[in-house]
């Protein structure tokens, strides 16, 4: 290793004395990469909230609830307020002027406009 | 710098007593830990693990948190990104968990067998159980920790604040973190869960949501706008507007206002050098350079050709010399005699000589004056060249017919080509005649001469175009059809088009009624229009194009600023032709405006993103309506006490509109107070500190015995209280 990067000591030492089980013990080589941890989601499930009592907060129903206000349209591109809506991409815009920009917009960038409120087109 | 990080070796490890608790703060953006009753963490650092892979020696290293990015140059980074533990708030993946806290530990100078210090570590409120007892268990059998408790951020940050006098013993914690917001009730200084509420948003998002405008903005500059710029960017720039439509309306009418809020970020740009003209020297000397390369050349062919007329003359000497010889030589030898020089007869080397005569008069430049001689000596005497041009068919033989037929043909030919070139002289007598009289006229008023070529180069070349258009178009031109659609039909001249629908016709146009095609002669004429041979495609250049080019040609003589009009095919507006223009500063700059406001507004609208879910001002609402009991003074209370903490409420203007939108969901006249935590990023391990400092702390930890005697049921039901 280079010295300065020893230096900085920024490389994790693989072995540390405070330390009962050492990080290889633990994750031997070339088996830790079939190590699989549940994802937020699979904790959730596996959890089974619906079994509590309804009055015992937990992770799930301390959830806040939908907006009740109504959803403010903005324009897509600008953040302006947006009247108007195009059906052929359907982006939100506000004037005439990004009208025109919005329809000489690649598709691409159309779909990550929308992705940006989870409005795009996904394929599965 | 918006991230900072804390990580160097401490060296006063030992001398803590193992009964001084460790506190850890384990945000999902940044890690922070110290020892209790300080009051400051001791290391900082970005939450984050990466596994690069070394390029010299090629062994793959775990590198925490952010470090000098011209280190990372060493190591080969492309695989692996920086990871978190944390999928939301909830730490989910322990194997990057326990490189976090191995270097966290080894950052607080730990040395011995374990970790011998109780342990208080903050967690996201109603943590699933699963995480909570997968971290209970990595600390007791990795680090060898004797106890640990776990508590919430937010509670402590309240708690902390509530020392301090900021916010009463009921109040509301509203806290806009990384990953997630949260709005916390207190009540009596204890938080009441059941009344709390998360929003799935936090600084994360609003920093996705500016770095994915910005990239959309300005797709050139992609890959200036990393995930640590666009950070800086928002924590410098970001503020809450009081209220959105308005401020969006400033920027849309584009007032003297919003272009002082507008912000610019310039990326470095160094001008391209500017190309200075030429010197005079350097014309001089490239000038120099071209007539000396010119003068080569010229030596070049000047020897060529003399070596060329040298070689032709010998050889004509030779031939001379061979005729000469020929001739004292007798008829019968001549065969042999010539056998060697490769020549059959003497009318060959005759010809040969001839031939050689002529390409070395070419040679030498001459003009072919002779020829010239010889076609004007042939008009004298067309008498004696075709003879029997004018004697009558009848006094002749078959013989002398069929000569006096090819005698004819020459001379007809011969005169067509003597009255195309008398023409010619007469027109170029025509042309110069017509350009004296122009220059006389010229010289007689140079100005009004100049405008009348042009009023006249004007109505020529729209004549010309007009033509050009009728061609193409056909006679019904509807306004754009300079601008040309892309149809078959609109390539084709009108009478290719009038071919190809009577062709159409005759193909398709059948079975309707009687076929009386024929009965009328002009039926016929049909086939003459449909065949190739009408196409008057070729006409060439017609007269009045002859005209332009010669008024063109004039003007372009006697006015220099004169500049002939495109063809009809390019003569589409500019704009439409991409120019390309040298790049300017104004190009490497980063304009953030609506930007500003607009990312940070999600948190107060998620719905601009794309969550489904109440606001922050909102959720205030929803968090008092959950709670159990409807008491109108307590929530009085509540909403006079409203601390604002968490890294993502400390754009500028928050605590107002916070404040507003509050106001709006309560009734009109009830206590409305926001306050903004001491410091809304510390606070929590500050609170979290001055928690584990108390005498009462170890009777809130858990040991090992206790997590392994009482099982997962009862680390669920765990909870401590925060007022000791």
């Amino acid at each position: 290793m280079e010295p300065e990067v020893v230096k900085s000591e920024m490389v994790l030492p693989t072995h540390l004395s405070f330390k009962r089980i050492q990080m290889y013990e633990k994750y031997p080589k070339g088996q830790s990469r079939g190590r699989h941890w549940k994802h937020l989601k699979q904790i959730l499930q596996a959890e089974n909230f619906q079994s509590y009592p309804l009055d015992e907060p937990n992770y799930v129903n301390i959830e806040s609830p939908p907006s009740i206000h109504p959803c403010k349209r903005i324009c897509d591109i600008t953040g302006y307020e947006a009247p108007y809506y195009d059906p052929r991409t359907k982006l939100r815009y506000a004037s005439a002027d990004i009208f025109k920009l919005v329809r000489s917009l690649p598709n691409e960038y159309v779909q990550r406009y929308l992705a940006l409120r989870n409005a795009a087109v996904v394929l599965k | 710098m918006p991230f900072i990080s804390q990580i160097h070796r401490q060296a006063d490890y030992n001398f803590f007593p193992s009964s001084t608790p460790i506190v850890v703060d384990n945000g999902a953006s940044y890690f922070r830990v110290g020892w209790a009753g300080e009051t400051d963490p001791r290391v900082i650092f970005r939450n984050i693990v990466q596994r690069p892979r070394h390029k010299a020696t090629g062994e793959t290293v775990t590198i925490v948190g952010d470090h000098d990015p011209a280190l990372l140059k060493y190591f080969d980074c492309t695989r692996s990104g920086p990871r978190s533990a944390f999928d939301s708030n909830v730490v989910y993946q322990f194997e990057i968990m326990e490189y976090v806290l191995d270097f966290a530990f080894d950052r607080l100078g730990a040395n011995g067998s374990q970790i011998d210090h109780p342990i208080l570590m903050t967690e996201c409120v109603c943590n699933p159980v699963h995480s909570r007892s997968k971290m209970a268990e990595l600390l007791f059998e990795t680090y060898g920790v004797p106890s640990v408790a776990f508590g919430v951020d937010a509670a402590f940050s309240y708690k902390y604040n509530q020392q301090h006098g900021v916010c009463g013993k009921d109040g509301l914690a509203v806290c806009p973190g990384f990953t997630t917001t949260h709005v916390i009730p207190f009540i009596d200084g204890e938080p009441i869960y059941k009344g709390c509420c998360r929003t799935n948003i936090g600084g994360f998002h609003v920093t996705d949501y500016l770095k994915q405008l910005l990239s959309l903005k300005y797709p050139h500059h992609l890959n200036r706008l990393t995930w640590e710029k666009v950070e800086d960017l928002k924590m410098e720039h970001c503020y809450i507007a009081p209220n959105y439509a308005s401020e969006a309306r400033l920027f849309q009418k584009g007032t003297k206002e919003a272009e002082e809020k507008t912000r610019c970020w310039q990326l470095d740009w160094t001008p391209p050098p500017v190309e200075e003209p030429p010197s005079e020297e350097e014309i001089a000397r490239k000038a120099a350079i071209k007539e000396r390369q010119g003068q080569r050349l010229r030596e070049m062919a000047e020897a060529k050709r003399s070596s060329r007329i040298n070689e032709l003359e010998n050889e004509l000497r030779g031939l001379e010399f061979l005729l000469q010889q020929l001739d004292q030589v007798t008829e019968d030898e001549i065969p042999s005699f010539l056998k060697e020089t490769g020549y059959v007869s003497r009318q060959e080397i005759e010809s040969s000589v001839t031939k050689i005569m002529q390409s070395l008069r070419k040679a030498k430049g001459e003009p072919k004056s002779e020829q010239f001689e010889v076609e004007e000596k042939t008009d004298s005497s067309t008498n004696e060249k075709y003879p029997l041009v004018n004697i009558p068919d009848n006094m002749l033989t078959p013989e002398q017919l069929k000569e006096k037929r090819r005698q004819l043909f020459l001379k007809t030919t011969s005169d067509g080509r003597q009255r195309a070139k008398q023409k010619r002289y007469e027109e170029e007598l025509e042309r110069e005649r017509k350009n004296q009289l122009d220059e006389a006229k010229r010289l007689e008023n140079p100005e009004l001469y100049l405008e009348q070529m042009h009023v006249k180069y004007k109505e020529m070349s729209e004549k010309v175009e007009q033509r050009k258009r009728l061609k193409i178009n056909g006679n019904h031109s509807n306004g754009n059809g300079v601008s040309g659609g892309v149809g078959r039909g609109e390539r084709l001249n009108t009478a290719q088009r009038e071919r190809m629908r009577l062709l159409t016709t005759a193909a398709f146009d059948r079975g309707k009624g009687e076929d009386t095609f024929g009965a009328k002669d002009e039926d016929w004429q049909l086939y003459k229009l449909m065949s190739k041979d009408n196409d008057d495609d070729d006409e060439g250049p017609d007269e009045d194009e002859a005209e332009l080019a010669r008024i063109v040609s004039r003007l372009q003589e006697i006015d220099p600023a004169f500049v002939p009009k495109q063809e009809v095919g390019s003569s589409q507006p500019a704009s439409e032709i991409p120019q390309i223009r040298p790049l300017t500063k104004e190009d490497f700059q980063i304009l953030l405006g609506v930007e500003r406001f607009r990312c940070p507004e999600i948190l107060f609208h998620p719905n601009l993103v794309g969550i489904d879910q109440a606001g922050l001002d909102e959720m205030a609402g929803v968090s008092i309506r959950r709670l159990p009991f409807n008491d109108d003074t307590l929530v009085e209370r509540l909403t006079s006490s409203i601390l604002l903490t968490g890294g993502s409420c400390l754009y500028p203007g928050m605590a107002e509109r916070l404040e507003a939108g509050v106001r709006m969901i309560r009734p009109c006249g009830s206590p409305i107070k926001v306050v903004r935590a001491l410091d809304p990023v510390y606070d929590a391990w500050r609170g979290a500190s001055n928690y584990a400092a108390t005498f009462q702390f170890p009777h809130q930890t858990f040991s090992r015995m206790d997590y392994y005697e009482k099982g997962e049921d009862w680390l669920r039901e765990y909870k401590f209280r925060y007022t000791l």
